[in-house]
């Protein structure tokens, strides 16, 4: 299998090899091929160092959030090996894995639908710590405070419920609850796409903080390239259920090396209106391919201004061209895009 | 300049609701010549498509409208839904977020357009299918003879979108508005949609009103801005003043907010205390007052006029705050350091 971008000289605290998750879609029209696979994750590798955050782009259903849901085993991996500290995730039975999620947790997008309305915004927080086993009257109200005073939230507003507060406040809660545990590993999704500028900005901020402060990895998905580069230790590119490219972010934003990685920081605007006028921008033809009957060879030929015949007959494997930057193109080629 | 093809004066819109009087728009007054392309930029809730919708006379009935708004000279406030639906389409076309708002499911995609092209002229059922293939081209469809027979359940989220615009341009208006046209998209193909967009002005020669949160996209598409806030226009420059000189500090606020893919920088975000007023009974004062790091007592007291500030190259660059002068040399965002402990107790007690 490919050499991907492995560094040997850390050891990760979350290493994923060959991961692929299929899902079996059932069709809702009658004498229809039964069932229909999607393709969602093919055979991604990577590595999540301690308190690093890896950034994971691409368009909508490239797989971001199956593969963040994969770590937790939220969706099920059909095959390939995710290890937290060491030990492999995949197979274990729910309770060996309740064990580990302690230390494994994640925030969503949307921070209206991902709070119960009925608890309190103190029992929403708590919960965790309830699930685990480890609530006790005596420590737990403390324990509640000290996570909303780490999110910026006064301890005070413990009794209220999520509807009073905005959509900012609500994430910040959603990230006193993933806190409240001290994982060593927050799987972010999204969590800043549904919040406006201002307050996104605030959120951004506080999770740089708490990485500072608590030495959190986090696995960052998001589709905005901006705000990924400005959160990120590494970046990983990925179309279409795979990774298509994966390096340290100024490595990776100053020189991309795969077409896609190039078409979609070259789309990405600008909020510059001088440089806007001086660029040139790479249109992709086209829409993205249906993961249920993906391209053969590389998925991205179908789109790619690159695409010669191996492309169509090969899939090229993720290989590390240098400095832990790792491409998925048999032609590759560094080009300066912004 | 010229006869404006939109002359907005002192537009108010207002909802009573349950609360009170809801003042969504209030005083806005601007013009656009021919081919000129308006940002119109602010937070959710600002009033953004409350003005847009103001344009083409899509305000639900229960909206109190008062001032005028002017397309090609004929005015629209207050004009009968009849004579409304002509200028729709002729004069004003209007692209939603949601292409699906103006496509019907049940009709292919060239019975629509041809429909769009017939309904403004006398044009033969041949001549308008022609017009309707060139149209599809135009607007980045490939393969436009087959897109005719297609229905637009068969085509993506950014190919209705250019279907949309083709019927957009169909009739040559004089004005188009599009509110978050690519906000659902994926950015490749928001880049596909605004070429498109691009292509239609330049063929139409219509003015674009472009309503959107995404200040990336007005950079690339805007001559000039509008920034809302509570209803209100903060900020009115050309785009490079409002970019490189911004005169209003809710302006320096979300240029500082927003990270860039172009360069590195360590540097914190700016955050902006608090959270935007409701728009409810406006109590006086300058509506940003209580999340400004430069506010004084004149401030909460007296609502700033949007005046002019000088400018290196004459061009008009309007603020709405009382140290326009002074804010417009600051660098950018400059004043939101720091700001974040007021943000805490600002946030909290917002609620
Ligand atoms: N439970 C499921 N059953 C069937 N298909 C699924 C399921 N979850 C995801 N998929 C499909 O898998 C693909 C990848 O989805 P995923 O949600 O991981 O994408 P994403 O990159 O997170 O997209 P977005 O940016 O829209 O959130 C999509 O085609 C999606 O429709
Ligand atoms: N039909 C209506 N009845 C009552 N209030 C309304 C109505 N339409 C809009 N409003 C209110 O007017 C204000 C401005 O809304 P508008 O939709 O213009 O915001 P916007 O700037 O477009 O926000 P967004 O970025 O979220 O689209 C909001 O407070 C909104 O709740
Ligand atoms: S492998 Fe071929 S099709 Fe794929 S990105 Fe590279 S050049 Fe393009
Ligand atoms: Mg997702
Ligand atoms: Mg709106």
């Amino acid at each position: 299998m490919a050499t991907d971008s492995t560094d040997t000289t850390r050891s990760p605290v979350l290493s994923v090899r060959d991961l692929v998750v299929h899902f079996q879609k059932k069709s809702s029209l009658p004498f229809a091929k039964p069932t229909s696979v999607v393709h969602a994750v093919c055979g991604s590798s990577f590595d999540l160092f301690p308190g690093e955050t890896l950034g994971l782009v691409g368009e909508s259903g490239c797989g971001k959030t199956t593969t963040g849901r994969a770590m937790l085993q939220l969706a099920e991996p059909t095959s390939g090996s995710i290890k937290f500290d060491g030990q492999e995730l995949v197979g274990l039975s729910r309770k060996e894995m309740g064990e580990i999620r302690q230390n494994l947790q994640i925030v969503f997008q949307d921070p209206f639908g991902s709070l119960d309305p009925k608890m309190t915004v103190g029992q929403s927080i708590a919960e965790p710590l309830a699930i685990h086993g480890r609530w006790t009257d005596e420590e737990g109200p403390g324990l509640v405070a000290e996570a909303m005073r780490h999110v910026g939230l006064d301890p005070k507003f413990a009794s209220r419920f999520p509807n009073e507060f905005s959509g900012g406040q609500r994430q910040r809660i959603g990230i006193a609850r993933a806190l409240i545990l001290n994982p060593k590993v927050l799987i972010l999704d999204e969590p800043v796409s549904a919040l406006d500028v201002s307050v996104q900005a605030g959120v951004i901020n506080l999770l740089a903080d708490l990485q500072e402060k608590f030495g959190i990895a986090y696995l960052m998905i998001a589709h905005d390239l901006s705000v990924v580069r400005h959160v990120s230790d590494r970046v990983a590119v990925m179309y279409l259920g795979r990774i298509v490219e994966i390096a340290d972010k100024v490595d990776l934003y100053s020189a991309p090396q795969h077409p896609y990685t190039q078409a979609l920081l070259s789309a990405a605007p600008l909020a510059d209106p001088k440089a806007e006028r001086q660029r040139k921008r790479i249109i992709l033809e086209g829409d993205v391919p249906s993961p249920t009957n993906p391209p053969s060879g590389c998925r991205f030929r179908t789109r790619c201004p690159k695409a010669q015949d191996i492309c169509a007959n090969e899939i090229p494997d993720l290989i590390d061209r240098g400095q832990n930057h790792a491409v998925a193109c048999h032609f590759p080629e560094a080009m300066k895009i912004i | 300049m010229a006869q404006p093809v939109v002359s907005v004066k002192g537009l108010e819109v207002s909802f009573a609701t349950e609360g009170g009087m809801l003042n969504a728009v209030r005083g806005l007054t601007f013009e656009l010549a021919e081919q000129e392309v308006l940002g119109i930029v602010g937070e959710s809730g600002s009033g953004k498509s409350v003005t847009a919708l103001a344009l083409i006379g899509l305000l639900p009935k229960t909206a109190v409208v008062k001032g005028s708004v002017e397309i090609d000279g004929e005015e629209i406030v207050g004009r009968a839904e009849k004579d409304m639906y002509k200028m729709r389409g002729s004069k004003i076309a209007m692209i939603f977020q949601d292409p699906m708002t103006s496509l019907n499911p049940v009709y292919t995609i060239g019975w629509q357009i041809i429909e769009a092209v017939r309904s403004h002229g006398k044009v033969s059922k041949d001549e308008a299918k022609v017009r309707a293939i060139e149209l599809l081209r135009l607007s980045g469809i490939p393969r436009p003879e087959a897109a005719l027979d297609s229905y637009p359940h068969e085509f993506s989220g950014g190919m209705r979108q250019r279907v949309v615009i083709a019927i957009a341009m169909a009739n040559s208006p004089r004005v188009m508005l599009a509110d978050e046209p690519t906000t659902a998209l994926d950015v490749t193909v928001q880049a596909q949609v605004l070429l498109s967009l691009q292509s239609a002005l330049e063929k139409t020669k219509a003015a674009l009103v472009l309503v959107t949160h995404d200040l990336g996209v007005v950079a690339g598409m805007a001559n000039r801005v509008i920034v809302m806030y509570a209803g209100r226009v903060v900020e009115f420059a050309n785009v490079d003043e409002l970019f490189y000189r911004p005169s209003m500090p809710y302006t320096h606020g979300l240029l500082g907010a927003i990270p860039s893919h172009a360069e590195d920088s360590d540097e914190r975000l700016s955050q902006i205390p608090g959270a935007p007023p409701t728009m409810l009974n406006h109590a006086g004062g300058c509506p940003f007052a209580p999340r400004c790091p430069l506010a004084q007592d004149v401030c909460r007291s007296t609502e700033p006029a949007l005046e002019p500030v000088a400018t290196a190259d004459g061009s008009v660059h309007l603020s709405a705050c009382h140290f326009r002068d002074e804010v417009s040399s600051m660098p950018v965002a400059s004043m939101f350091k720091g700001a974040e402990q007021i943000l805490e107790g600002a946030e909290d007690s917002g609620h």
